[in-house]
C-alpha cells in the first residue's frame, strides 16, 4: 500500500512540474521583434516623453498604434546614430518603404472592439493602467507566441495562475470585466465585441 | 520490488490527478476554444490606418461623386456625397461594391493574344507594325476626357481616325441634335424646372441618368403626395418600378409610343392646347393612334389635356425615337426652361463610329462597352479591366480598373449644365496594366500628357470664372484665389458645376411631322452599367432574393 | 439619457432598387453568394420585397418592403429563445445585439422571429483570391454555423463613439451614425434616428397617423416603422392596421 501511494504521490510530482514548469515552455514559443526599440532611451534622446507623443488618438477617434514608417521618419529619414536597431530600421525599412512587421503583444482576436479614446479620453486611464511601465523599459519584451491560439503571452498573463499581476499583464475579457466591475461602468456585448 | 503494469497504472492516476491542480487542462480547454474561433481560412480585415478620400465613380459616364473609406491602403467602404448638388449622395446599387471589382476572377492581368499569354512589347511591336501597314481607326467610348485628346491626336497624327460612341442616353437626344445642328452631347434634360414629365418607358427611378437626380426631385416633390408638384406620368405596357410610383401609369401596347406621340400631338395642335409654333399635324389619325396603342380617343384627348395642365412639360424617351421628339417640338419643350436645354456651347459633333470600317487595325480603348463587337476584318487591340468572356479581340490588353488610374470626368449626358470632375487613383495602378493612352504615347512621346491635360482643363475653368466648385461647402469659382486652390479641390473629389446657359439658344427648325423609327427595346435594370462583370455582392438582388430578374450574360 | 435607435421606412418612396441590399452586405462582409444558394439559403440582413395588390390590368399596384431586423423592443423572441445568450438588447441603444461568437447554430431564434429577418451561414464565407482586402475591418466575418442577422451597423455607431470620446464627449453626433441602407438609399425612403427624442425625424415620422408595424397585434413592439398612404398595402400588413375613414387611405 504504501508503495503505491508513493508511486500516486510520484505521479502527482510528475505533474506538478509538467503543468507548471515544463507545460508554459512548450505552449509558448519566442518569436523575434523585427528589430529592437530602446522606450526609455529613446525618450530621454528625443524629448518625446509621453506615450503620446507617438501613440496618438486622433480627432476622429483613431488610434495609431505602433507608429508607422511615416512618423519614424521625421527624424530618422538618415541615420541618427550608431546602433544596430535603427541600422536595421532605416535600411531594411524606412528606405524601402515597408513598414516593420512589429509583433503586437495586446493583440486582441477580430470580433473584439476596444476604442482607446474611450479609455485615455472619456475614462481618463492611463497607458500604464493596461500597458504597465513599458515606456520605462530599455528593452522590447520577448514575444511569446501561444501555439494553440496565435496569440501574444501577455494576453493570459506571465503568471499561469493568473496570480499577484502587475499592471499591464493580462489582458483577457475577464481583466476588462473586472475592471469595468470595479469602476461600475457597465457595456452591452456589442459595447467591447464587433 | 519490479516496476510492474500496475506502478504505470497507478502512477497514471496521479498525474492525472495531479494534472488537474496544473494550468494544463484549463488552458488547453480555454486556447482549444479559442483555436476552434479562429480558422486561417476565415479572413478578416486588415489592420491599418482608417482613412476617408473622395473620389469620382469611373464605372460609367454619370460620375457619381464617391466617398472611400479606405483601411490599409485598400478601399473598404464606398458610399455617395451628400453634398454633390447632382446626386445628392446617391450611388447606383451596384456601386456599393465595386470596391470589389478588381479582384474579380474575370479581372484581365495579362496581355492575351490567340489564347495565349502575350507582352506588352509584343501588342507595341504588333500595333506599330499596323500603323506602319494601313489606317488605324481609335474608338473612344467616352469622348470628352483628357485621354480622350490623347486618342485623338494619335488618329491625327498617323493618318488614323478618331472615332466616339454615344451612350444610349445621348442618342436619345439626337433627333434635337439633327433638327437643331447641335450636338446631342451639348444637349440635356432641365428636370429640375420640370413640372409635368411624360416619360415612354424610360426607368426614371430605376437606373435613368444619374444616380439620385431624378430619384431625389421626385422623392422631394412627388412621392407619396396625391396632388404633387412634379407630374410623373408613365407610358408603358408593363407596371415597372417606375410606373408603380408615378402619378398616373398610362398602359399602351408594346412598341405604340410613336403613335401615341402622334396621337397626342393630334388633340394638343386640333384643340389649341399649345401655340402652334411646331411641325404641322402628323399624318396618323387620332382614330388610328387609339387603335395602335390600345387606349380609346377619349383617353388620349384626356391624357392631352392632363400632360398640358402643369406646364413646363416634356416628354422624355428611351430611345431617339423622333415622334416623341417631334411631341416636344409641339409642346414647345426644346430650348425652354424645365425642357430640352443646350448645356454647354455647342461645339462640331464628333465622327461617330460606323460599322464595317475597313481599317487594317482597330485600337478599342477601355471605355467601349464589352457587348460593342466591332465588324471588321481589322487587327482589334481592345483595352479592358475585366473579361467579360467571348472577346473576338486580336489583342487583349490589361488596363487599370476601379480607381486605380487618374482621369477627368466630362459632363454626364443628361445633365441640364455642364459638370467637371477628377477621378483619383486611390490604389497604385497595378504594374502590369496600362491605359490606351498610355499605350500610344509609348509610342509617340510627343502626345500630350494626361495629367497635364487635366491641369490645363482646371486653369481653363478658373479662368472663365463661371460656375460653382462643390466639395464639402460650394464656393463660386471667381472667389478662389488661384487656380492651383481651386484645381486641389477638384484633386480630392470636389465637382465642378457651370452656371445655366441663358434660355433660348437652341432653335429646332421642324416643319413636318417625322417618320416612326424602330422603337426602342426595353431597359433592364443592367443597361446603364457598362462593365461585362457585376460585383460579386450583386448576385443578392437576384441570386439570394427575388428582388430582380439574373443579369443576362454580355457578350463580345 | 439612453437611445432607442430606429427607422421609418416610407414604402410610397421605395423603388425596389435594392442599392439597400447591396450597400448593407458591402458594409457587414457579408460574402458573396456560393453557387448553391437560393433565395431561402442566402444571407441578406436587408432583404426588399415585392408586394402586389394581386389584380390584373390597370388595377394593378406594386410596391417594395425593405425587410431587416426588426430590433424588437419587447418580449424579443430570439432573445427569450437563444439558449447561448448570443443575442441581448443593448440598454444604451435599444439595438437588438446578435453575438455571433456565441452562437452555436441552434437556430431557434429563427424559427422564434416572426418576421424570418435572421440568417444562417450554411457554408464558410468564400471571396475570390484578394478580395478579402476590401473587407471592413470594423465588422468580424463569421464562420458557417452561426446565425446572423441585422446590428443596426453597430460598426458606425462604434465610430461615432470613439470620435466623440476623442473630442472629450460621451454623446455621439447624429450625422456620424448613419446605416448603410439609410445612406444608400436614393430616394430618402428610410429615416433613421433615436425614437425616443420627440424632436428627431423618425420620432416625428413613427408618429404619424400613416405609419405602422408589422405584425403589431403580437406585441413584439420593433422599433422599424412603415409608413404609407396606400390602404392595400396596410391590408396586407396587419388586418388591424388598415384604416379605412381617412380620405388619404383610399388613396392608391
Amino acid at each position: 500500500m504504501k508503495r503505491n501511494a508513493l508511486v500516486f504521490l510520484v505521479g502527482v510530482v510528475i505533474a506538478l512540474i509538467a503543468g507548471w514548469a515544463v507545460f508554459p515552455r512548450v505552449l509558448y514559443v519566442s518569436r523575434q521583434q523585427p528589430l529592437d526599440f530602446f522606450h526609455k532611451t529613446h525618450a530621454e534622446k528625443s524629448g518625446l516623453t509621453t506615450c503620446d507623443s507617438c501613440h496618438v488618438v486622433g480627432s476622429d477617434g483613431q488610434f495609431t498604434g505602433i507608429p508607422r514608417n511615416e512618423v519614424c521618419s521625421t527624424c530618422h529619414a538618415d541615420k541618427l546614430g550608431t546602433s544596430e536597431s535603427e541600422a536595421l530600421l532605416v535600411d531594411n525599412y524606412l528606405k524601402q518603404s515597408e513598414q516593420p512587421p512589429w509583433l503586437i503583444y495586446s493583440q486582441q482576436p477580430a470580433n473584439v472592439w476596444f476604442s482607446h479614446a474611450i479609455h485615455t479620453k472619456r475614462a481618463g486611464l492611463n497607458c500604464t493602467d493596461c500597458h504597465g511601465n513599458y515606456g520605462e523599459t530599455d528593452q522590447l519584451k520577448v514575444y511569446e507566441q501561444n501555439r494553440i491560439t496565435g496569440y501574444s503571452r501577455d494576453i493570459w498573463g506571465h503568471s499561469m495562475s493568473r496570480l499577484r499581476r502587475a499592471p499591464g499583464d493580462g489582458m483577457k475579457m475577464t481583466d476588462c470585466e473586472n475592471c469595468h466591475r470595479r469602476h461600475h461602468v457597465e457595456v452591452s456585448c456589442l459595447g467591447c465585441h464587433q | 520490488m519490479k516496476f510492474s503494469r500496475r506502478d504505470l497504472f497507478i502512477g497514471g492516476a496521479g498525474i492525472a490527478a495531479g494534472i488537474v491542480f496544473t494550468p494544463v487542462p484549463w488552458k488547453l480547454l480555454g486556447d482549444t476554444s479559442i483555436w476552434t474561433q479562429n480558422w486561417p481560412w476565415i479572413p478578416q480585415g486588415a489592420h491599418g490606418p482608417v482613412e476617408t478620400k473622395h473620389s469620382v465613380c469611373t464605372l460609367c459616364a454619370a460620375g457619381c461623386g464617391i466617398r472611400v473609406r479606405m483601411a490599409a491602403g485598400w478601399p473598404v467602404g464606398i458610399s455617395g456625397v451628400a453634398t454633390n448638388p447632382i446626386t445628392k449622395g446617391a450611388l447606383c446599387p451596384l456601386g456599393f461594391a465595386a470596391q470589389q471589382l478588381n479582384w474579380h476572377p474575370q479581372r484581365l492581368r495579362e496581355v492575351r493574344h490567340g489564347g495565349r499569354t502575350a507582352s506588352w512589347a509584343e501588342a507595341q511591336a504588333a500595333f506599330e507594325k499596323a500603323c506602319g501597314e494601313g489606317p488605324v481607326t481609335i474608338v473612344d467610348g467616352r469622348p470628352g476626357r483628357a485621354a480622350s485628346s490623347v486618342l485623338e491626336a494619335f488618329a491625327a497624327k498617323h493618318a488614323g481616325d478618331y472615332r466616339v460612341l454615344l451612350d444610349e442616353e445621348t442618342r436619345a437626344l439626337s433627333p434635337y441634335a439633327m433638327w437643331s445642328g447641335v450636338s446631342a452631347a451639348a444637349l440635356g434634360y432641365d428636370l429640375e424646372n420640370m413640372q409635368t414629365i411624360v416619360s415612354f418607358g424610360v426607368p426614371l427611378l430605376d437606373g435613368w441618368g444619374t444616380p439620385g437626380r431624378f430619384t431625389r426631385l421626385w422623392s422631394e416633390k412627388a412621392a407619396g403626395a396625391a396632388d404633387p408638384q412634379l407630374r410623373l406620368i408613365q407610358i408603358e405596357p408593363g407596371l415597372s418600378r417606375t410606373a408603380a410610383r408615378a402619378w398616373r401609369w398610362t398602359a399602351i401596347h408594346e412598341g405604340s409610343g410613336a403613335a401615341l406621340a402622334a396621337g397626342l400631338a393630334q388633340v394638343l395642335i386640333q384643340e389649341h392646347l399649345v401655340n402652334g409654333q411646331g411641325p404641322a399635324p402628323p399624318q396618323m389619325s387620332l382614330v388610328d393612334a387609339a387603335a395602335q396603342t390600345g387606349l380609346s380617343s377619349d383617353a388620349i384627348r384626356e391624357l392631352a389635356r392632363t400632360i398640358v395642365e402643369r406646364r413646363p412639360v416634356v416628354a422624355i424617351a428611351a430611345g431617339d425615337e423622333p415622334a416623341i421628339a417631334a411631341l416636344n417640338v409641339v409642346l414647345g419643350a426644346v430650348g425652354t426652361s424645365g425642357g430640352i436645354v443646350l448645356k454647354s456651347k455647342p461645339q462640331g459633333s464628333q465622327v461617330q463610329l460606323e460599322a464595317g470600317v475597313g481599317h487594317r487595325a482597330m485600337l478599342l480603348d477601355s471605355t467601349v462597352p464589352w457587348d460593342f463587337a466591332p465588324q471588321t476584318n481589322a487587327e482589334v487591340f481592345r483595352f479592358a479591366a475585366w473579361d467579360g468572356g467571348n472577346s473576338k479581340a486580336d489583342w487583349l490588353l490589361p488596363s487599370p480598373g476601379f480607381a486605380e488610374e487618374l482621369t477627368d470626368v466630362p459632363t454626364a449626358s443628361t445633365s441640364a449644365r455642364e459638370t467637371y470632375a477628377i477621378a483619383v487613383n486611390l490604389v497604385a495602378q497595378p504594374g502590369e496594366t496600362k491605359t490606351a493612352a498610355q499605350f500610344l504615347t509609348n509610342i509617340d512621346g510627343t502626345l500630350p500628357d494626361v495629367d497635364k491635360g487635366i491641369h490645363a482643363r482646371c486653369e481653363h475653368l478658373f479662368e472663365s470664372k463661371a460656375g460653382t466648385v462643390h466639395a464639402e461647402q460650394a464656393t463660386a469659382v471667381a472667389k478662389f484665389e488661384s487656380a492651383a486652390k481651386m484645381e486641389e479641390q477638384l484633386r480630392q473629389g470636389a465637382i465642378w458645376v457651370g452656371d445655366p446657359l441663358k434660355a433660348g439658344g437652341l432653335k429646332c427648325a421642324l416643319k413636318q411631322w417625322p417618320a416612326a423609327a424602330n422603337p426602342a427595346h426595353a431597359i433592364d435594370w443592367t443597361a446603364a452599367w457598362q462593365l461585362p462583370v457585376f460585383p460579386p455582392l450583386a448576385a443578392k438582388l437576384y441570386q439570394e432574393s427575388d428582388l430582380r430578374e439574373a443579369p443576362g450574360r454580355r457578350q463580345a | 439619457m439612453s437611445a432607442r435607435y430606429g427607422m421609418v421606412i416610407d414604402l410610397d418612396r421605395c423603388t425596389g432598387c435594392g442599392a439597400c441590399m447591396v450597400a448593407c452586405a458591402a458594409e457587414n462582409n457579408v460574402p458573396p453568394p456560393h453557387t448553391r444558394t437560393t433565395a431561402r439559403t442566402g444571407i441578406t440582413p436587408m432583404l426588399v420585397h415585392k408586394l402586389s395588390n394581386g389584380k390584373e390590368g390597370a388595377d394593378a399596384r406594386e410596391a417594395f418592403i425593405p425587410i431587416t431586423c426588426m430590433q424588437c423592443g419587447e418580449e424579443t423572441p430570439c432573445v427569450s429563445v437563444c439558449p447561448q445568450q448570443a443575442v441581448q438588447v443593448d440598454k444604451e441603444t435599444g439595438i437588438v445585439m446578435q453575438m455571433v461568437q456565441r452562437c452555436l447554430g441552434c437556430r431557434y431564434c429563427m424559427t422564434a422571429c416572426p418576421y424570418h429577418a435572421r440568417y444562417f451561414n450554411w457554408w464558410d464565407p468564400e471571396w475570390p483570391a484578394g478580395m478579402e482586402k476590401s473587407l471592413n475591418p470594423g465588422v468580424s466575418v463569421r464562420m458557417r454555423g452561426v446565425v446572423e442577422k441585422c446590428n443596426l451597423c453597430d460598426a458606425r455607431y462604434h465610430l461615432a463613439l470613439s470620435k466623440a470620446a476623442a473630442a472629450g464627449k460621451k454623446e455621439i453626433d447624429p450625422a456620424d451614425y448613419v446605416p448603410a441602407c439609410v445612406e444608400a438609399c436614393p430616394t430618402g425612403a428610410i429615416v433613421f434616428g433615436n425614437l425616443t427624442n420627440a424632436n428627431d425625424p423618425v420620432a416625428v415620422a413613427a408618429h404619424s397617423p400613416d405609419s405602422f408595424r408589422l405584425l403589431e397585434q403580437i406585441g413584439t413592439e420593433p422599433k422599424i416603422h412603415y409608413k404609407t398612404k396606400q390602404n392595400w398595402i396596410r391590408a396586407q400588413a396587419d388586418r388591424n392596421a388598415v384604416r379605412s375613414n381617412s380620405p388619404e387611405a383610399q388613396h392608391v
